[in-house]
């Protein structure tokens, strides 16, 4: 069953320069999705049409089977929470609670179940020892998962995170995987990144974009083989894929240092 | 020659408890290519903010110790001074983007036209520079209409046009996408090789071992200055500084857990790619 669907979708900043062409595509519920291509191919201008930030030029989005310009963005915020590529764009309250409660509060909950969603939520992130914090006194690491905690506070099916690892450490990169590993089990993601071993370990399927357009829809398996395709949207497989591609006998399409592993020592029971 | 000399210098932040950077002692030579890894608040925008003298004259603070930047005593200059010796790319474009231009082409034209450099040499700078970028087509675009990685390229280039004797970037790819990222890595180490000093301070650790020289490991001080692969293959130390090792050099790590290879761990793709080679013949 689809959560997002996009039909013919069409899309213009200004009168004549389409940043979104002719878009089709359908998001299953429980899916990770990642959506990759290079800076400028449209991720982000796909993405915000799903929460009705953006809403098409031509074509139409239909969320939960029912097109999205029949809905408002706080009544589409309910279904696609959209966490921004930079933080600081989204957070704006002094401590980290009231951050995260501002979401749910404006849906209307209150009192103790309000207390128990943001508990939930900064639990789920793993921000709870901080949530009497200041954001801003948070590293970026923190503050990426306070973005993130006030979206999940919104119980939405859709999580979108936009570029979740961007200016992130080892010590965040870890933790923004593990949280994606927690999300998935409850709820639909999408994740738009340049980090292609995140994405080769994390998403169940990659939607492939080149300005504007969809070039790729399909396994991550497939899409890390598809070399030219990659090329022509500014991406490269992940280092391990490349290092197995580089390497005649390997099979081309391996993305986990396990698998290149189990394939060397298939290689060399067979050579011997 | 060094051109970068930091003796006994210190710094904290005025409201801050704590020396974001404590006791650095450090020679650069001229022509090198230093690396800066560390983790997240580990001092590494402070130490390249610090060799345009944003530190001490635009952050309040308190300094110890001295940095000379080319024989310029950065404490008794300024920023403009040092400005046309150093050039600086920050981590998000919006912070250098002037916005003082309508299209990409004015905003690179923006620091020369303050140095008065003759329109057609202007022009012909500008042009080389969307060339290196891959830019030439939004050349009459804002370079707001662009998306954050172009935006990045533009915040490079508009440094770059300066000629400056060293080129600091603080984490210049972060947000740009794989080939773009690689373009980046490329283009410094072009204009390393003409002699330009590169102070690159970046988690990308597969594109540092290439380059860089020399790695410098900061945790608000400096842990350890080394070869790249002497650096990130040490990897308790990459552990201890919350840091990790690449994924090359965990197949390594792999290849000598299953025993069958028993040399030093690898940091470098193709010296990897003709091991695995040897043990498949």
């Amino acid at each position: 069953m689809s959560i997002v669907q996009a039909k013919d979708l069409y899309f213009e900043y200004s009168k004549g320069v389409s940043v979104l062409k002719n878009v089709n595509l359908s998001i299953n519920k429980g899916e990770v999705v990642a959506i990759i291509g290079q800076n400028g191919s449209g991720k982000t201008t796909l993405v915000k049409h799903f929460n009705g930030l953006l809403r098409p030029t031509k074509g139409e989005v239909l969320i939960n089977d029912e097109p999205s310009v029949k809905k408002t963005v706080a009544e589409l915020s309910h279904i696609c929470g959209y966490v921004f590529q930079n933080p600081d764009d989204q957070i704006f309250n002094s401590v980290v609670e009231e951050e995260v409660a501002f979401g749910p509060s404006n849906m209307g909950m209150k009192g103790i179940e309000l207390k128990l969603r943001v508990d939930e939520s900064l639990r789920t992130v793993g921000l709870y020892e901080k949530k009497k914090k200041h954001p801003l006194d948070l590293d970026l690491n923190q503050k990426k998962l306070v973005a993130i905690a006030s979206i999940v506070a919104m119980n939405p099916e859709l999580i979108i995170l936009d570029e979740p690892t961007t200016g992130q450490d080892h010590a965040g990169l870890i933790m923004v995987e593990a949280l994606i590993n927690t999300l998935r089990k409850t709820h639909t993601v999408i994740i738009i990144s340049h980090d292609m071993n995140l994405v080769a370990r994390v998403s169940d399927r990659i939607i492939m974009m080149c300005s504007g357009e969809v070039i790729f829809d399909g396994l991550p398996k497939v899409a890390f083989t598809k070399n030219a395709l990659m090329k022509k949207t500014y991406l490269k497989p992940p280092i391990i894929t490349e290092l197995a591609q580089s390497i005649k006998g390997f099979r081309r399409d391996i993305l986990t240092v396990d698998e290149f592993m189990d394939e060397l020592m298939l290689l060399r029971k067979k050579r011997k | 020659m060094d051109i970068i000399t930091f003796k006994n210098f210190s710094w904290k932040y005025s409201g801050y408890r704590g020396w974001t950077l404590h006791d650095i002692n450090l020679s650069i030579a001229k022509g090198e290519f230093i690396g800066i890894i560390g983790k997240i608040g580990s001092g590494r925008t402070t130490f390249c903010s610090s060799m345009l003298g944003l530190i001490p004259h635009f952050y309040p603070g308190i300094m110890e110790g001295e940095i000379i930047i080319d024989g310029v005593n950065v404490e008794k200059s300024s920023i403009s001074k040092l400005s046309s010796i150093v050039g600086l790319a920050f981590q998000s474009p919006s912070n250098q983007l002037t916005g003082a231009g309508t299209t990409i082409e004015e905003e690179l034209a923006f620091g020369l036209q303050n140095l008065g450099v003759p329109y057609e040499e202007m022009h012909k700078r500008v042009s080389e520079m969307l060339k290196i970028i891959g830019l030439e087509k939004f050349r009459k675009r804002s370079p707001f209409e662009l998306s954050g990685g172009q935006q990045q390229k533009v915040a490079i280039a508009s440094v770059l046009i300066m000629n400056p004797k060293i080129l600091v970037l603080d984490e210049p790819t972060s947000q740009l996408d794989p080939l773009g990222t690689e373009q980046v890595f490329d283009l410094v180490k072009k204009l390393s090789k003409k002699g330009i000093t590169i102070i690159m301070s970046t988690n990308n650790i597969d594109y540092l071992s290439k380059f860089a020289d020399r790695i410098i490991l900061f945790d608000n001080e400096v842990v350890k200055v080394d070869t790249p692969k002497k650096i990130l293959t040490d990897i308790e130390l990459l552990k201890k500084h919350s840091l990790t090792h690449s994924v090359i050099t965990d197949v390594s790590m792999k290849l000598k857990k299953y025993g069958l290879y028993h040399k030093d761990l690898i940091i470098d793709f193709d010296e990897l790619k003709n091991v695995i080679k040897g043990m498949i013949k």
